[in-house]
């Protein structure tokens, strides 16, 4: 249900970009393209064709089911490896060059390692590790090298050293209340970070790069009316209006999605706006508008590519207010108790906080050391993409 | 255009900005079953009634089998008159709910945000001075770890080692001490260092990339050769154009930890101000009080960035009026 | 100060700067002098080092931190042994700055009149309706109209020829002995040019003040100036009185920097070849690697010892040494094409390698 609207944007928008380049369709768009057909296929087959409680794979005899929100994801995905994975494979000296750059920055290569063993984590984790199983035998099992008095877990499956319960391997960031794996939970908890971040920095960077180069080309009152608009959807107070929203509807992570994205485009169209304006008095962009090239062919052809690079800093800088956001809600407990996200886990661990405070501290650790890393991420982009933006927004 | 206008203009913008949130929230609740309404026809079927009957009665008690434009009117007025209902979970009207709990979160965020307003441009241009020096990169990495960590983790870290280990805070707000007491000072202590390292972080940096420019411009060799000193020159030529790109920062930082982070810092400490009365009637399905709250902080939110833009606007004199 | 010791005195300037790439030397073994009443003016291309001399006298060069070395006696005090508060008695003061871009030179938070009451306040103990009124005097003085209703504008509501008025009345405020001037009026354009050389001229009369004048337009030197020292690459080549040199140029520097202006039959094409890499200083003569007279003895050793001329008009040139020959520098006759023997008087003319 609330998830319908994303799904009719992505397509849309991305499909009509692709589609009406008239018949010179890049590769990039004819992979995305071959990929994307068979998943919308899968989709309508699941949607169309079995029921709520059949597993998508079953007619391969898998037990693995789809939610809407994966297919988002997938397509997501896709997007990246088609329009930012590949065009960097295919501009070796380009990719080069920007990584000489961004090597000088220790902090933020540390950072990619980290959002890349995330990334990893929340894709392949679920498909290699089951989810995580309450057992209360072994509830609140210490992480490995601590211990506790062994009276705090159920039964102790470590070693037991002069009253002292040790951890193991088999649990190494120990178990929950419940006797679930806290190192399982937070594999499932990367898939829901990854999702967050992936969907919403796409939904947010489709309307955001289409609103703002239109209104930069549009000009005049229209310009200044899609400013206007701009300047609302900025006002808006979007944690209250999905704590509304939550309180009048009930809200999974399929619609903190769509309202953070929809709410929280404002910035990116702006930033666009303002780069496209600057860009178009650039002289290439003068000439080829004097050859005759259309509008469209102007933007999609030499603005959009000419700030992608700043476009993606500035998303890179928003995936860390969405993550700290959804975990806010889920600590509150307030949101879809069922999205197994970090945030869940450490209002989970909460109340055992005096004598179990591995519950807390893991995910909570692991939360911090990934905004952390979108961070600087985020920081190290901007001076390897725009070296000339360093002083002013670094 | 004077100075007088462009404030007019801005009010006026910012008056239509809030009509429309509002009216946003007005059509949230329109399409969705009131849950008054739904609470009414529950007990009626359990008591064996006509809940049909009962849900009616519900509406009409309420205006809800009004027309749309009717019920939109009345909501807009009693938005506007700060008519804002009775609270059903707190037994007391609306507004009065909000006062209370105002009184609590304003004892915390008047320290917070005079040492984020302080502190943060002077840590900032302090870090440009001595810039990749031992004490930059100390403040750089304060600033990263601030706005990366979640303030609710930190927080029940910080009552977890100084409350329930260390025993120096107490675990739970006691609401009985005076406002200016040392025990108030202790309790609030916590969650202002918590807020203070969330909103610091950015305030620093911003100051410190700006004036980084500022103390390398010609201005400055300008104020050497008049025979300024250093600390004059920092106080004065390079804290003062710092000021207009961070006013903009400032107040959105604030405002968005204020909205969001003030919520959850609240419910972790026990601190019974606004953001705990939202939650509390989040919880309570107390539609008057959480649209109260949200209002309110809509409303905080929007007066904001009315703020906002004119102390830029006043803050740098080469922005006529005329252009914004 | 005894009558026969100059205004300010520099004796083996040479500054330093550390960099990635090793130690900057900008200016190496400089000496000048100024005295009260003249303009003396530093002329040389961009980068040979003018402007890092002149802000070395009171130490404001800005960052990289540059090394000071040598002596800058300022009536009969050495500048680069007092303490940094001394110096910030002395600046702004005693001696003044005006530089090149005053549209950056200006804070464009702070109205002009702030900027011109702060100098006076650091100095002398006044009060803000004092300092004001002073303030408004200095701005009539200057030629700015209105002067008491300007005081509460901004720098940006200023064109630039008013914005450089308005520094020079900055620097009146302690009524200085020494005026420092880097590049004034390279910014403006020709006319305002004019009439801020002018000003300066009716205002060196009026304070009696010396002017350090820094240029790399030989066309403004021509103008103002009485004696001139030629820098390059950041050693003295060639002084002298502004007639003298203009007449008889001894250094091929000199010469071809002469030969630029239009007034010579110049084209303004500028002189070829670049500057020296400033961290890696070529042996010999500086100048030697773009000089078309240059030997093997101008290759080797350090830069020649300077040589009297003329009385006054001293060169640093292996030619005119011991053993050279002062005719393979001095071979063609030399001045202005149309044969005027008073030197060029326009101030429209600049030497083509400026490239600021």
């Amino acid at each position: 249900m609330a998830t319908e609207k994303p799904e009719r944007f992505d397509q849309v928008d991305w499909n009509d970009l692709s589609r009406s380049g008239r018949f010179d369709l890049s590769v990039n768009a004819l992979g995305m393209l071959a990929t994307a057909i068979p998943l919308v296929l899968l989709g309508l087959y699941e949607w169309q064709f079995l029921g709520r409680r059949t597993a998508t794979f079953e007619f391969v005899g898998l037990e693995r089911n789809l939610e809407t929100i994966d297919y988002f994801f997938v397509f997501t995905l896709l997007l990246f490896v088609w329009f930012l994975v590949l065009p960097l494979l295919q501009n070796p000296r380009m990719t080069r060059y920007y990584w000489e750059e961004f090597k000088r920055n220790r902090p933020a290569v540390v950072s990619l390692v980290w959002l890349g063993i995330v990334f990893v984590g929340g894709l392949l984790g679920p498909l290699l590790v089951s989810a995580p199983q309450q057992d209360l035998l072994v509830a609140y099992q210490p992480p490995v090298f601590t211990s506790v008095v062994d009276t705090t877990p159920a039964t102790c499956v470590g070693e037991v050293i002069e009253g002292r319960c040790h951890g193991t391997w088999q649990h190494p960031f120990g178990t929950t209340q419940g006797g679930k794996d806290v190192f399982t939970m937070i594999i499932y908890g990367m898939t829901v970070t990854m999702q967050i971040a992936f969907i919403t920095t796409t939904i947010v960077a489709a309307i955001g790069i289409s609103f703002g180069t239109l209104s930069a080309y549009a000009g005049g009152w229209v310009d200044e009316v899609m400013m206007r608009f701009v300047d609302i959807i900025l006002s808006f107070p979007t944690f209250l209006m999905f704590l509304l929203i939550l309180y009048i509807y009930g809200a999974g992570l399929g619609m903190f999605i769509v309202v953070f994205s929809i709410l929280g485009w404002g910035g990116t169209a702006r930033y666009v706006r303002s780069k496209s304006l600057s860009i178009s008095e650039e002289e290439f962009i003068q000439a080829s508008r004097i050859s005759g090239a259309s509008t469209y062919r102007v933007i999609r052809g030499h603005v959009v590519p000419n700030v992608a690079s700043s476009i993606i800093t500035q998303l890179t800088l928003l995936i860390p207010g969405f993550l700290l956001a959804e975990a806010q809600l889920a600590f509150l407990g307030i949101g879809d108790s069922s999205v197994p996200s970090w945030g869940q886990l450490i209002s989970a661990g909460r109340s055992d906080l005096s004598f179990a405070p591995w519950i807390v501290l893991a995910p909570g650790i692991v939360l911090f050391l990934t905004i952390l890393a979108f961070n600087f991420l985020g920081d190290a982009l901007l001076d390897a993409l725009n070296p000339e933006a360093e002083a002013e927004n670094g | 255009m004077g100075f007088g206008r462009y404030v007019t203009a801005r009010v006026l913008w910012a008056a239509v900005v809030s009509l429309i949130i509002v009216t946003v929230t007005f059509l949230l609740l329109a399409a969705a079953p009131n849950p008054a309404v739904q609470r009414a026809a529950t007990q009626a079927a359990l008591q064996g009634g006509d809940p049909a009957a009962a849900a009616e009665r519900v509406r009409e008690l309420r205006g809800l089998n009004q027309p749309l434009h009717v019920r939109y009117l009345d909501y807009i007025q009693s938005v506007y008159t700060l008519d804002w209902g009775w609270s059903q979970s707190r037994s007391q009207p609306v507004m009065e709910a909000v006062t209370q709990a105002l009184y609590y979160t304003v004892q915390y965020s008047v320290p917070w945000t005079i040492l984020t307003i302080i502190l943060g441009p002077l840590v900032g241009v302090y870090s440009a001075a001595n810039m990749y020096s031992w004490k930059d990169h100390a403040a750089t990495a304060f600033a990263f770890f601030g706005y990366a960590i979640p303030n609710f983790f930190f927080g029940i870290i910080l009552l977890l080692v100084f409350g329930v280990w260390l025993e120096v805070i107490p675990i739970v707000y006691d609401t009985g001490v005076p406002v200016f007491s040392v025990e108030n000072a202790i309790q609030l202590a916590v969650p202002v260092f918590v807020l203070v390292t969330g909103s610091i972080g950015a305030v620093m940096r911003v100051s410190r990339n700006e004036s980084a420019e500022f103390q390398n411009a010609d201005f400055m060799k300008t104020a050497k050769a008049k025979g300024v000193s250093p600390l004059r020159a920092y106080a004065y030529h390079v804290m003062r154009p710092t000021l207009v790109p961070l006013s903009t920062t400032l107040v959105g930082q604030l405002l968005a930890l204020f909205i969001g982070s003030s919520l959850l810092v609240e419910v972790v400490f026990g601190i019974p101000g606004l953001g705990r009365l939202t939650y509390e009637a989040l919880l309570a399905q107390d539609t008057n009080l959480v649209l109260g709250t949200t209002l309110f902080f809509t409303f905080v939110a929007v007066i904001g960035n009315l703020l906002e833009d004119i102390v830029f606007t006043v803050l740098d004199p080469r922005i006529s009026y005329d252009d914004r | 100060m005894s009558s026969d010791q100059p205004l300010l005195e520099v004796e083996d300037l040479t500054t330093t700067f550390s960099t990635d790439d090793g130690t900057l030397t900008a200016v190496d073994g400089v000496d000048f002098s100024v005295d009260t009443g003249e303009t003396v003016c530093i002329v040389g291309e961009s980068g040979s080092g003018k402007t890092v001399a002149t802000e070395s006298i009171t130490k404001i060069i800005k960052t990289p931190p540059g090394h000071v070395e040598g002596s800058v006696r300022y009536e009969g005090r050495d500048l680069l042994s007092l303490p940094e508060p001394k110096l910030r008695e002395i600046r702004g003061n005693e001696i003044a700055h005006i530089f090149q871009n005053p549209q950056e030179a200006m804070n464009h938070c702070y109205t002009v009149g702030w900027q011109i009451a702060e100098a006076l306040q650091i100095h002398q103990d006044v009060s803000d309706e004092a300092a004001r009124a002073k303030a408004v005097d200095l701005l009539d003085r200057v030629g700015i109209a209105n002067a008491s209703s300007r005081f509460d504008d901004y720098p940006h509501e200023f064109s630039g020829g008013q914005k450089q008025r308005v520094m020079i009345a900055m620097a009146l405020v302690g009524d200085p002995d020494l005026l420092i001037a880097d590049e004034p009026t390279t910014a403006l354009d020709v006319t305002v040019q004019a009439q801020i050389l002018k000003l300066l001229d009716e205002l060196q009369d009026e304070f009696d003040m010396g002017i350090l004048f820094v240029t790399h337009d030989l066309g403004v030197v021509a103008q103002i100036a009485d004696r001139i020292v030629v820098m390059y690459a950041g050693k003295v080549m060639e002084r002298g009185g502004v007639l003298d040199i203009f007449d008889n140029p001894a250094h091929p520097y000199t010469q071809q920097l002469l030969e630029c202006l239009p007034e010579f039959g110049g084209t303004g094409g500028g002189i070829p070849g670049t500057l020296p890499d400033p961290h890696d200083p070529p042996d010999g003569c500086r100048f030697a690697p773009r000089c078309e007279y240059a030997e093997e003895a101008c290759r080797t050793g350090g830069q020649p010892e300077e040589i009297e001329v003329a009385p006054g008009q001293r060169v640093s040139c292996v030619h005119y040494g011991p053993g050279g020959s002062p005719s393979v520098v001095r071979s063609e006759e030399f001045g202005p094409a149309n044969g005027d023997e008073t030197g060029p008087t326009g101030g429209e003319s600049g030497v083509g390698p400026a490239d600021d």
